[in-house]
């Protein structure tokens, strides 16, 4: 019993920090611990969620998509600017999505082709894809035209739950079934693995990259269309900051940078930590400036442990 | 003989880019372009990207990347502007010995802490920046000191000053790189990892110096913009990696680590400095200007991938005794 536990808690160890810190905020801060908070939480993280999912199962196959940023700009802009050209409800979301899918097609692409370092090529098309936001915006605001639209993102299930949370919590679910049942899913594995032995083995593996470059950029295109109808307006630099929450969250969850390793349900566990984090930040009244400093202190620590470990299972 | 001329300039394509830039924006726009005001504007405003992008270089030869320098930039700048009133050069050793500490922190991160490169960078980048939004809390810091300003806003005759502190800078480390053992130590490093360990190389120390020379580059090259605007703002160095990136694999440096050039670099910033200039004559906008410098960067490190996969495929080859 003890043994299964210990096991539990060394392969988990995100749980623990988890529990761990909603026992301190509850101690903490008398609004913490109520259901509303937690409503809010999960709201606030939920169009971060959505991303990750994405940037998680690319991270399996050791792949990375720093343009998820300005993804969430462009698909946003690109529905609202559609709404404003009178189109129905569901050629803009269509269209948001496609703009989302279009960019992971670039990204795919160029990284298939050229086999080029998959951060930097992202990192290009991420500017790329500002400078396309900036151009269709005239860095103004604009503001969604279809009321029904806004339902996305601030409508709720029966008044109890956000539908924009159902819609990561599901995909993440279904995402991780995929992973774990399907023989794309394991492939996916294989391939952050050793590529090449997936290679030999007879994966498709630039086939199935390219497949995984498209869901990030739909992922990354529908949370912009979440984000987009919960402030019922975009600009250009929407999403800033998200790509690099995003691999946070995935790599606190457990997910490993190296590749092969973790999952969209873990996933969830770090978006949790971070959302938890951020809200006990805001309950205790510290500065923006200082969160920054705060998550860049959290991403270092579980990377060098993230390396380390990876360092001892190699060589064992 | 002409076949020797061939490889030659197939060799030095960055300074053929150079040249046929500047040839085409003379004669487009000649009279703009080619008059002393505006080279000497040239030369001031890529005297600030150089040192940037010889960061670049150093962690690229050793085979690592330093996304962080963007961020050391404008904390230093903040740093050389907030002790001002304590010590003009006293502020300006704090800025520079803070870049040494933040490539230091890299370093360690990335021999001990066994993370790649990238994501280290992209931690203390986030980091610094986190540290930078705090110390000035987002607000700008005005210089006290006038006399200051002759390191970036001064001229030496027709000279900018900052153009001839960073040549020489170059120029050092060009000599360190090419002539000394520490220098040659770095490329082994970079082309093979493990034949340098082999070699009796101290791997990890020599990897940690460069990224501290790389944070010491990146700190002066806020230094010296912090005293050509006479201040320091949130924004410096934002969009600078990016950039500094394309400028040195345009130079002859790869990703792939083991190769790079200080010369090529600097005229690889001084081509990017030319086209910007040129795009700002011509009147490009500047939302077409952020994405025509993301299609470079993306063009670049294509090419340059494309290339190490054929320098690797051929030397395969020769091993396996088929030269082609």
């Amino acid at each position: 019993m003890l043994q299964t536990v210990g096991k539990f808690i060394i392969n988990y160890p995100s749980i623990i920090i988890l529990v761990f810190l909603i026992s301190l905020g509850a101690f903490i801060s008398p609004v913490f611990f109520t259901s509303r908070n937690f409503v809010n939480i999960l709201w606030s993280v939920s169009v971060l969620g959505i991303i990750a999912v994405g940037q998680t199962v690319l991270l399996i196959t050791g792949n990375f998509d720093m343009s998820v940023a300005y993804i969430v700009g462009l698909s946003g802009i690109t529905t609202v600017m559609l709404q404003i050209n009178g189109a129905n409800l569901i050629t803009s979301v269509a269209g948001g999505l496609a703009a989302g899918v279009i960019i992971g097609f670039l990204n795919g692409l160029i990284i298939i082709r050229t086999n080029a370092n998959a951060f930097l090529v992202t990192l290009g098309t991420s500017a790329l894809v500002y400078s396309i936001n900036l151009i269709l915006t005239q860095s103004k605001t604009w503001y969604a035209q279809i009321d029904a639209f806004l339902i996305l993102g601030r409508g709720k299930f029966y008044g109890t739950i956000h539908y924009s949370v159902i819609i990561f919590l599901t995909m993440a679910i279904f995402v991780q079934i995929i992973l774990r049942r399907t023989i794309f899913g394991r492939s996916l594995y294989i391939i952050g693995h050793n590529p090449k032995a997936a290679k030999y083995s007879g994966i498709q593996v630039n086939r199935l990259k390219f497949g995984v470059y498209l869901f990030c950029g739909f992922c990354a295109g529908l949370a912009g269309l979440v984000m987009t109808a919960r402030t019922g307006s975009t600009v250009a630099n929407a999403g800033v900051g998200l790509e690099f929450d995003s691999l946070i969250v995935s790599v606190l969850g457990g997910t490993s940078l190296f590749g092969g390793k973790g999952g969209t349900i873990r996933t969830i566990i770090g978006i949790l930590i971070l959302g938890v984090i951020s809200n006990l930040l805001i309950l205790l009244n510290i500065q923006y400036e200082a969160q920054q400093i705060a998550k860049g202190v959290v991403f270092l620590t579980v990377v060098c442990a993230d390396g380390i470990l990876e360092k001892k299972r190699r060589s064992s | 003989m002409i076949r020797k001329i061939f490889h030659f300039i197939l060799q030095q394509n960055i300074i053929i880019l150079f040249l046929s830039l500047f040839i085409v924006f003379g004669i487009f726009k000649g009279d703009l372009f080619l008059n002393g005001i505006n080279l000497h504007n040239i030369a001031r405003q890529i005297s600030f990207d150089i040192p940037l992008a010889l960061a670049l270089t150093t962690v690229l030869i050793v085979g690592g990347i330093d996304l962080s320098i963007g961020s050391v930039l404008s904390m230093s700048a903040a740093l050389t502007m907030g002790i001002q009133p304590t010590g003009t050069y006293f502020a300006v050793l704090i800025a520079l010995l803070f870049g040494i500490l933040i490539g230091f922190l890299n370093g360690i991160l990335i021999t001990k802490g066994k993370v790649v490169p990238f994501i280290t960078t992209l931690g203390t980048m986030t980091l610094v920046k986190g540290i930078m939004l705090t110390y000035t809390k987002q607000l700008s810091i005005a210089g006290k000191d006038e006399s200051f300003t002759f390191w970036g806003d001064g001229s030496i005759g027709v000279v900018p000053t900052p153009i001839i502190v960073v040549l020489i800078v170059a120029l050092i480390l060009y000599i360190v790189l090419k002539y000394t053992k520490f220098g040659r130590n770095l490329y082994a490093i970079g082309g093979n990892p493990e034949s340098a360990y082999i070699a009796g190389i101290d791997v990890e120390k020599n990897k940690v110096f460069a990224f501290m020379i790389s944070g010491f580059l990146a700190a002066l090259s806020g230094v010296l913009l912090a005293s050509r605007l006479n201040s320091s703002t949130t924004q410096l160095g934002l969009d600078s990696t990016n950039w500094a990136i394309a400028a040195a694999i345009m130079g002859g440096a790869s990703m792939a680590g083991g190769r790079g050039k200080v010369f090529g670099t600097v005229i690889g910033v001084a081509s990017l400095g030319i086209l910007i200039n040129g795009m700002n004559l011509i009147g490009v906008f500047t939302y077409y200007q952020i994405g025509i410098r993301a299609l470079i960067l993306i063009i670049v490190v294509a090419v340059d991938a494309v290339t190490a996969t054929r320098i690797r495929e051929n030397l395969q080859l020769q091993a396996y005794g088929k030269r082609d």
